[in-house]
């Protein structure tokens, strides 16, 4: 059964192929609870049950492992003999000679995901609205890495694989729209409308304050 | 505005709670890696069976590769021309059109076992 990681077939070759695409499709769920963690934490950084510093350190272990998936998604993709994929194609968007547009999506978000880890390490060195303001660089990676996903590999355009890409979107898009209603919340349904129209970012601020 | 209430958690609190985060991280770690093998085993082709040129059988084999294979353009069979110097025939043909398990990039190596087989691709 388990022939794609014997040595004594042709299909040992393939094992760094299938090691990809799985490591693959764990790192976008863990991804997708990143984000979701992301939108869910409240002005004070806290779920409910759960004190802030717990939050925040399953964000960013959560983060970390998400990583470390993705760097072996990557590596065992470029190290694979299967698909020609470069080194440079995976930090450089567009230049693979395998599936270049949906493979660019993806490294287009790994590259916006180093961004915010380095950042994010950096916090202390850095100005808040500059940590922000790539922190938000998140949102876009996101649905890149989703789009990457999809499309790069058949794996998740039908199955059990798609209803794990769909229950990722489904989430985040829940959660999304629960920080959007607890942000307009905060704000008292008399002056909600004269506020929002005087200062459209106030919306985004509410929320991430 | 909000008010933030500025809570001062108690040592026990915070072991607990350093406890509980040490706990749920291990357990998604394990969760991640139980996931990432049980997604490689179960992915399209990861059953694929590999069928000797010389044995009967291989027309069988060709039509259980296509029916895996078939979720993978991205991914690659890596022996197409393995198929047709096997003499596998028609079945293991006809699995890999249909299959349009296709290595855009290079050419598995394939050396090792002309007569065999492989669906993989994703």
């Amino acid at each position: 059964m388990m022939n794609i990681f014997s040595p004594n077939t042709l299909h040992s070759t393939l094992a760094m192929w299938y090691t990809s695409r799985a490591t693959g499709v764990v790192s976008l769920v863990l991804m997708s609870l990143v984000v979701i963690i992301g939108l869910m934490v409240n002005r004070q950084g806290r779920l409910p049950g759960m004190p802030g510093f717990v939050v925040l350190g399953l964000h960013r272990y959560l983060s970390l492992l998400s990583i470390t998936f993705l760097a072996v998604h990557i590596a065992t993709a470029v190290l694979d003999s299967f698909v020609n994929i470069s080194v440079a194609a995976s930090v450089i968007p567009f230049v693979s000679a395998y599936e270049p547009l949906w493979l660019g999506l993806g490294t287009v978000a790994f590259d916006l995901m180093i961004a915010i880890i380095i950042t994010s390490l950096l916090r202390a060195h850095l100005g808040r609205l500059t940590w922000k303001a790539v922190h938000w660089l998140a949102y876009a990676s996101w649905p890149l890495a989703v789009v990457h996903s999809v499309y790069s590999s058949k794996d998740m355009q039908r199955g059990a694989l798609l209803g794990v890409a769909l229950a990722c979107i489904a989430a985040v898009l829940i959660a999304m729209v629960w920080r959007f209603a607890r942000a307009l919340a905060e704000i008292p349904r008399a002056r909600r409308v004269p506020e929002l129209m005087a200062d459209p970012d106030l919306l985004a601020r509410a929320g991430h304050r | 505005m909000s008010h933030r209430k500025q809570k001062t958690s108690s040592p026990e609190a915070r072991n607990r709670g350093k406890k509980r985060l040490r706990v749920v991280a291990v357990s998604a770690t394990a969760a991640s890696l139980i996931a990432a093998g049980g997604i490689a085993l179960e992915l399209p082709g990861a059953h694929a069976t590999t069928s000797q040129s010389s044995s009967s059988s291989s027309g069988s084999t060709g039509t259980s590769s296509g029916t895996s294979g078939s979720t993978g353009s991205s991914g690659a069979s890596s022996s197409s021309g393995a198929s047709s110097s096997s003499g596998g025939g028609g079945g293991t043909g006809s699995a890999q059109s249909s299959s349009g398990l296709q290595s855009p990039g290079s050419a598995p190596a394939s050396s090792s076992g002309g007569g065999q087989v492989t669906t993989g691709g994703s």
